[in-house]
């Protein structure tokens, strides 16, 4: 029988892939990574047994987390990338001929080495674009201590317990709105609320105190399982999160994109959230 | 790692003059079929049972090498030991983290890895799991005193019977998922007696828990304590779980079963050799000094509270009253007193048997004097090597 790999992320609840062919594992820094072929989601990576993307579906991700925060903002002309090493946030990022300059601080150069071999759709050559800088440092040590200024800032962070648990705190919070240019807007990854509702609760505490406006949007990602996972956004303009659908349409159209997950009508859709979760965050 | 393979049954015709001629005193010969054998027996004492190696007695690679081929999972209690698995590329779902009590790294460390089974004993404990509780599934250590284990393990951890209702309460207040209990009458168990009566307290707490629906509790740990012959003949492993099962089969349904054997797996699994280098008379006493002792492969005849079976190579001559003495200037170092021994010339052998467990695990650099080395033979089954893509 093929091998089969069972996510350890929850004790009472786990997804299962079936291993086609195991292509990469590692065991570095306290930290095991895993890359292998599934006849369902294509390459799959995990690290600490945790999924981190697919090459199935990938896409609804990285598209939710680019194009919804550019095209709200409308002008953004620089946008600065935590995490992301394999790539995919900066591929969407390189389709808006708009944007200038492209900052991604990875902490670890190996991931996107590897995310280059092995995942090479992630990034579809974007790491090669002229507009782009890549920084290999802390994500937190960056926005502390750089003085640049962002209209848009994208956390592609792993979950707060690892190495990403930084870049889920209020000081790092607080460094992002030093790093925004005015009316910018920050978003984050924030998990699937139906499994661990606590992130979503944090986040809202930390931001409430920070921004103007806060809210969530969500997707739905398959393999982040457990229904639909959140989006942290933040910013001091309240605006952004109220762009009318034809504004949006007509951004999308002038941009010249076409996605497979994010269209403009879903983009004020996916702010609209279940009971649960506005429960959760106290907006209810 | 040396890997010696020699052939099946060897350890009485491991020729250990030859050993030391090769690799040097002191040498612990680790031999992978004695896992193997125990692993066997113990599974097929406890076959609804499943078998979490505890690490600890004997956290060797090769040792977990051979029992994960085996099929056994794993009780892990510190970061230290989950670094051994994941360097082994060990799934995470066959470890259970039985620390009841932990740092918040200590726990973070164990989640990152995969493990998401751990347990607690009282409320403080408890409350370290809020933030994790969509991820865990937590077990609760009772404690229930044996007057028969050697070493007594409900002493320093284990909440009373009595408090387990309020703490399952608690729990389910918070909205941690507890999903059983665990105990561990103590290592070295003379009979099986503290288990049943362990099994037995435990049926009861799940029984009621269900009953008043404080908690659905499906898993029940029952530790280790399988005893192994040192100095003193126990019984056979399959006579001495009969009561077990028994006690076992009394619990109530859907009941899945774990036990943490590590003495019992690990014990039979090193042969410890060490060379006399001096000699002297004292007191009418033949004294040896050897190049291992109490601060090395025996520290568990300290922290164990064992004395393992030993013989002398060469065996014949007569005997005499001697004392055996290890390598360090304290004089807390001895093996033996007032043991009959033939006369010994420098360079001989003492060959200590049942040296597995709580020995390598436990011994220390004082003095300055390396930990022996560990010869494996018999050792995990190669695996092949993985495919990779450019």
């Amino acid at each position: 029988m093929a091998e089969r790999v069972t996510e350890t992320l929850y004790d009472a609840y786990a997804q299962q892939f079936s291993v086609d062919e195991k292509l990469l594992e590692q065991n570095s820094q306290h930290q095991h990574l895993l890359i292998f072929e599934n006849a369902k989601f294509g390459r799959v990576l995990t690290l600490d047994g945790v999924v981190q993307t697919t090459e199935g579906d990938e896409f609804v991700y990285h598209e939710m987390m680019t194009h919804v925060p550019i095209l709200a903002h409308g002008e953004a002309r620089r946008v600065l990338i935590i995490g992301g090493g394999d790539g995919g946030i900066l591929r969407e990022v390189v389709r808006h001929a708009s944007v200038e300059a492209i900052t991604q601080v990875e902490i670890d150069e190996a991931v996107v080495a590897m995310s280059k071999t092995y995942l090479p759709n992630h990034s579809a050559g974007a790491f090669d674009d002229p507009r782009f800088t890549l920084v290999i440092n802390d994500g937190f040590a960056f926005v502390r201590d750089s003085s640049e200024q962002f209209d848009v800032i994208i956390v592609d962070s792993t979950d707060p317990i690892g190495p990403g648990e930084a870049l889920f705190t209020q000081d790092f919070y607080a460094a992002c709105k030093d790093r925004l240019t005015p009316g910018g807007v920050v978003v984050t990854q924030n998990g699937v609320p139906y499994m661990q509702l606590d992130e979503v609760c944090n986040t809202a505490a930390r931001f409430s105190r920070l921004f103007a406006d806060w809210h969530f949007y969500s997707a739905a990602v398959p393999t982040y399982v457990g229904g639909i996972m959140t989006f942290g956004w933040a910013s001091d303009n309240a605006a952004l999160r109220r762009v009318p659908v034809e504004t949006l349409e007509a951004r999308y159209r002038a941009a010249g994109l076409r996605t497979r997950y994010y269209t403009p009508e879903l983009h004020p859709a996916s702010f609209a959230l279940p009971g649960y979760i506005l429960d959760a965050i106290g907006k209810r | 790692m040396t890997v010696l393979s020699l052939p099946g049954n060897t350890a009485p015709a491991v020729d250990y003059r030859q050993l030391v001629a090769e690799y040097g005193a002191p040498l612990l010969v680790l031999d992978g079929d004695a896992l193997r054998i125990q692993y066997r027996a113990l599974r097929a004492a406890l076959p609804r049972v499943e078998l979490h190696y505890a690490i600890k007695a004997l956290p060797h690679p090769a040792a977990l090498a051979v029992l994960d081929q085996m099929g056994a999972s794993f009780d892990i209690a510190t970061r230290g030991e989950i670094d051994m698995l994941r360097d082994l590329s060990m799934d995470p779902r066959r470890t259970i983290h039985t620390h009841p009590i932990k740092k918040d790294s200590e726990i973070r460390a164990a989640l990152r890895f995969g493990c998401t089974t751990f347990v607690v004993d009282n409320p403080d404990e408890l409350q370290k799991f809020s933030r994790y509780r969509h991820r865990v599934g937590l077990l609760l250590r009772v404690g229930i005193r044996s007057k028969d284990a050697v070493v007594d393990l409900s002493r320093k951890f284990g909440c009373t019977p009595e408090e387990a209702p309020f703490l399952l309460a608690q729990a389910r207040q918070l909205g941690i998922h507890v999903k059983g209990l665990s105990f561990h009458v103590g290592s070295q168990s003379g009979s099986a007696e503290g288990h049943c009566r362990a099994i037995r307290i435990c049926a009861e707490i799940i029984r009621e828990s269900r009953a008043q629906g404080i908690a659905k509790l499906t898993v029940l740990d029952i530790g280790g304590g399988f005893p192994v012959s040192y100095d003193a003949v126990v019984p056979d492993i399959d006579a001495f779980c009969a009561p077990i099962r028994e006690a076992l089969a009394e619990l109530p349904g859907n009941i899945r079963l774990l036990a943490e054997p590590g003495r019992f797996l690990a014990a039979p699994a090193i042969t410890a050799i060490a060379s006399v280098v001096g000699r002297a008379w004292r007191d009418g006493r033949r004294w040896y000094y050897l190049d291992d002792g109490v601060y090395g492969a025996f520290s568990g005849q300290i922290y164990d509270h064992t004395h393992y079976p030993l013989n002398t190579l060469p065996a014949e001559g007569e005997l005499q009253p001697s004392v055996l003495a290890g390598p360090t200037c304290d004089s807390i170092d001895v093996i033996a007193e007032d043991i009959q021994l033939p006369e010994l010339a420098i360079g001989d052998l003492v060959i200590g048997r049942m040296m597995g467990a709580y020995t390598w695990a436990s011994a220390s650099e004082f003095n300055s004097l390396p930990i022996p080395r560990v010869l494996v033979v018999n050792g995990p089954v190669a695996k092949p090597t993985l495919m990779r893509v450019a």
